[in-house]
């Protein structure tokens, strides 16, 4: 009888305490840290036969830190990202397992755009090309970051072209064809970032994708009515708001990555948040 | 034949009825049941993670299986003083030790074995979830899982040489784990001296001593196939056949120097 | 032929660089169908000698034979049946499993195997525990077990180390009078012990070893017959009361006689020994100055 009491007590004590403190729990600030990973040299020989997945282990750690930092930028909470200490834990993963394709794919997600690191991670996409041969995806990156965002559109239609003859898919001929013509690099990018949503299971990566496609469409919207307005009037709005008040647009749209938008003197539309368009003019720390 | 016999039955049923190793057994399958759910925080290799910590789960497996076992199954009968009972029956101390070995041996396999069927299992399973462009290479897959049972049973055969010449139980188990590090590192700083850089940053002594310790070690890296199975990477047959050659002559000859050892040890 | 040959036998360890002698040249043959008691204080050199008989450790000098056979070599042993000193058996088996395993060391063929081990656990009082894990043994019941595993498979030779020690009386009784059978049959035993009274009662004859050194051997009988120093006799007197008669060795037949011819009843005459204990005692304090002059 004694032990039935003593046990409803400490039940119903453990369920008054344990609800208050995983509510106070999740209120309490959390600290977004991405930690320090050890160098490639060190890890190789620690890690004995584990290497694998030692070098998955830092691919998810990015992983998990970049996915919340989308969720903070998305409710706009301004936190500043480690990019350098991301990009080297993801070299070290790189050494560790130079077949892993999430390391490029997230390189090529993660330090174009943003960060402009292009040249960067055309090398780590070239390192990557010399072990994972028959894999079309990195020379598509690598065609496609030399494209958008180098503007060397020979290199572009080279790479592109050796993804399309490993692929055997057509379009992407017809994309490094494009390069030669086209100059509207807003539209190759939100073409570009379809077609990898359109590959894309991961619901991170989809959220990743979408997030930037939204942001590219509305610079694009913005763009094209920019460009109308010019025709109309032969010179660009003072700011964006007279797009609405002169009837071009209904309502400004929302930057996903928490900025504002905003056209400069030569008409060209802008926006004050981490994406930054065609890495130039990127604020990345180092 | 018939005392080795003996010696290998007894010791697998000490093997089987042991409780340690039964709770490793379980929570090694519990870690083979996460694999499918783990591998699916990979972006765009969900398979070949699978695969990857399939591999790496039956690795940590066999590690832990081979040292302890390696460590302790003659360490205890030492220790315990069942030695005495049994070595002075009519049975030769080699027979005693060929029939430990191949019991502990034996058992590995029998893991790699039981695993492997858990393994086809979750890796079809995870393959399912996310249609990889590269092919499940069962046959790699089972050649690392092959390789990894010959490179532990190897890291056995170390364990037991230890715990034939200490009468400690710290030596036997610091000693093999050391073992293990470098003989899974010396390939790699083998290659890294030969390289050019290399040759600079190293002395030219510390680069002898790397080649002894390259030639010296047992070289555990040899038998790591993951990349392989991960990868479904064309297999190296002569690399193959080298390294189980290798794996032969070099588990011999820690027998043999293990058993000159035990011949000469007394029981007080 | 002699079924143990100990020749100059000599064991030195090494304990913290110091040099300790275990065992200084010691010889001693043992003859068939003879129980020989290896007597001792602790730590005198018993356990060495029988643990280089059945070759855990290694002479320095010297040799030893069993049935003629060096006992370094497997064969050696395969007629022995030897209880080792605190024996300790394979806990995750059950009594009967560690027979069998013990029976197939032996080559007993599987036929007689079963009904030998019924044989030995019923003799050793342990049929009722039989298919427990030895993990639960209790310390006289692993000694008991031990006796059946040398018992098994009906050697020629026993070495058996202080084979009373961890048992209860009834433990004790049980050992000797399996001593005892086994010299009914014509067996060999060897077995050590510091406790004198179990050499009285069992041995034929007997060791004595102090400090690695055989210092006595004689046969028990001779030992008891030269220690006699007299004889007391108890009588019943007129009045119903007994009484004690002490005589020296040369009186008595003539007392017995003059007893008799009185018509008194004699109830019982027993001699006043110089026991073993006593023999053994003494032959240790003989032994100290020598050792401590050296």
């Amino acid at each position: 009888m004694n032990r039935l009491v003593l046990t409803i007590i400490l039940l119903t004590a453990y369920i008054a305490v344990t609800l208050p403190l995983s509510a106070s729990l999740k209120s309490r600030p959390d600290l977004v840290k991405l930690g320090y990973t050890p160098s490639a040299e060190v890890l190789k020989y620690i890690t004995a036969d584990q290497k694998l997945l030692a070098a998955q282990w830092n691919v998810l750690k990015v992983l998990f830190y970049y996915g919340t930092l989308l969720d903070k930028w998305r409710h706009n909470i301004p936190v500043a990202a480690e990019y350098y200490n991301m990009y080297r834990t993801i070299c070290v993963a790189a050494k560790l397992d130079p077949y892993n394709i999430d390391i490029y794919y997230f390189a090529q997600a993660a330090f174009t755009w943003e960060v402009g690191r292009v040249k960067e991670v055309n090398a780590l996409l070239e390192y990557g090309m010399k072990y994972r041969t028959w894999d079309w995806y990195l020379p598509f990156f690598t065609g496609f970051n030399y494209g958008y965002f180098l503007h060397d559109y020979k290199q572009a239609a080279k790479y592109l072209q050796r993804a399309a003859e490993l692929s055997g898919q057509q379009y992407l001929a017809t994309l490094a064809a494009r390069y030669y013509y086209q100059s509207d690099a807003t539209e190759m990018g939100i073409a570009f970032l379809k077609t990898m949503l359109k590959q894309a299971s991961d619901a991170r990566e989809r959220r990743m994708y979408q997030l930037r496609i939204q942001a590219l469409s509305a610079i694009k919207y913005l763009q094209d009515a920019v460009r109308k307005y010019i025709r109309d009037n032969g010179h660009p709005p003072r700011d964006l708001k007279s797009l609405v008040s002169s009837g071009y647009i209904e309502k400004l749209p929302r930057d996903p990555y928490g900025g504002h938008f905003y056209v400069d003197k030569n008409g060209k539309v802008k926006t004050t948040s981490k994406l930054a368009l065609h890495g130039k003019n990127s604020d990345n720390p180092k | 034949m018939q005392h080795f016999k003996l010696i290998f039955s007894a010791t697998f049923v000490a093997i089987k009825r042991d409780r340690l190793l039964h709770a490793l057994a379980g929570a090694s399958l519990l870690l083979f049941l996460l694999v499918p759910v783990i591998s699916m925080f990979s972006m765009r290799q969900v398979q070949e993670l699978a695969i990857t910590l399939f591999l790496s789960s039956l690795s940590f497996t066999l590690l832990i299986f081979s040292i302890l076992l390696g460590v302790f199954s003659i360490w205890k009968d030492i220790e315990k003083r069942y030695i005495i009972s049994v070595l002075s029956m009519p049975i030769k101390r080699k027979d005693y030790l060929l029939g430990k070995f191949a019991a502990i041996a034996l058992f590995l396999m029998f893991t790699v074995c039981l695993m492997g069927i858990i393994g086809y299992g979750t890796i079809t399973f995870a393959a399912h979830q996310y249609q990889s462009e590269i092919p499940v290479s069962w046959p790699n897959i089972f050649t690392a899982m092959l390789m990894s049972g010959a490179k532990y049973i190897l890291l056995a055969v170390v364990a037991l040489l230890f715990s034939v010449i200490s009468t400690s139980i710290f030596l036997p188990i610091a000693g093999t784990i050391g073992i293990f590090l470098a003989g899974s590192a010396t390939q790699g700083l083998y290659e890294y001296i030969n390289s050019g850089s290399g040759a600079q940053d190293i002395s030219l002594t510390g680069q002898y001593i790397i080649k002894a310790l390259y030639y010296l070690l047992p070289n555990f890296s040899a038998f790591d196939y993951q990349v392989y199975a991960a990868y479904a990477l064309a297999l190296p047959l002569d690399t193959i056949f080298y390294t189980v050659c290798y794996w032969l002559i070099y588990t011999s000859f820690l027998l043999f120097c293990a058993s000159i050892i035990f011949e000469k040890k007394e029981f007080r | 032929m002699n079924i143990v040959e100990i020749n100059a036998l000599s064991k030195e360890y090494k304990v913290k660089k110091k040099r300790i002698r275990a065992l200084d040249n010691l010889s001693l043959t043992i003859q068939k169908g003879e129980i020989f008691g290896f007597l001792g204080p602790n730590g005198a050199g018993k356990s060495t000698t029988i643990k280089i008989l059945t070759d855990q450790i290694r002479a320095t000098s010297g040799s030893a034979t069993i049935f003629g056979i060096q006992s370094n070599k497997a064969e050696a042993r395969r007629q022995i049946g030897y209880l080792p000193e605190n024996p300790a058996f394979y806990d995750f088996m059950t009594a009967r499993e560690y027979l069998s395993f013990t029976g197939k060391c032996f080559n007993m063929p599987e036929s007689s195997l079963a009904e030998r081990t019924n044989q030995v656990l019923a003799t050793l009082d342990l049929l009722d525990a039989a298919n427990r894990p030895l993990k639960g043994f209790s310390k006289g019941m692993t000694q008991r077990l031990g006796l059946a595993q040398a018992l098994l498979h009906d050697p020629d030779l026993f070495i058996f180390d202080e084979p009373m020690s961890g048992l209860d009386p009834i433990g004790r009784a049980m050992v000797k009078k399996i001593i005892k059978d086994l010299k009914n049959k014509g067996k060999t035993v060897f077995f050590s012990t510091h406790i004198t009274s179990d050499v009285e009662v069992v041995c034929d004859r007997v060791g004595i070893l102090v400090k690695g050194r055989l210092v006595a051997i004689d046969s028990v009988e001779h030992i008891m017959a030269t220690g006699i120093e007299g004889y007391i006799i108890q009588i019943r007197g007129q009045d119903n009361k007994t009484e004690e008669i002490k005589v020296s060795n040369s009186e008595l037949n003539g007392v017995i006689a003059r007893l008799l011819a009185d018509n008194v009843k004699i109830e019982r005459v027993n001699p006043v020994a110089h026991n073993l204990e006593d023999f053994f005692l003494d032959t240790i304090q003989a032994q100290v100055p020598t050792n401590e002059s050296q």
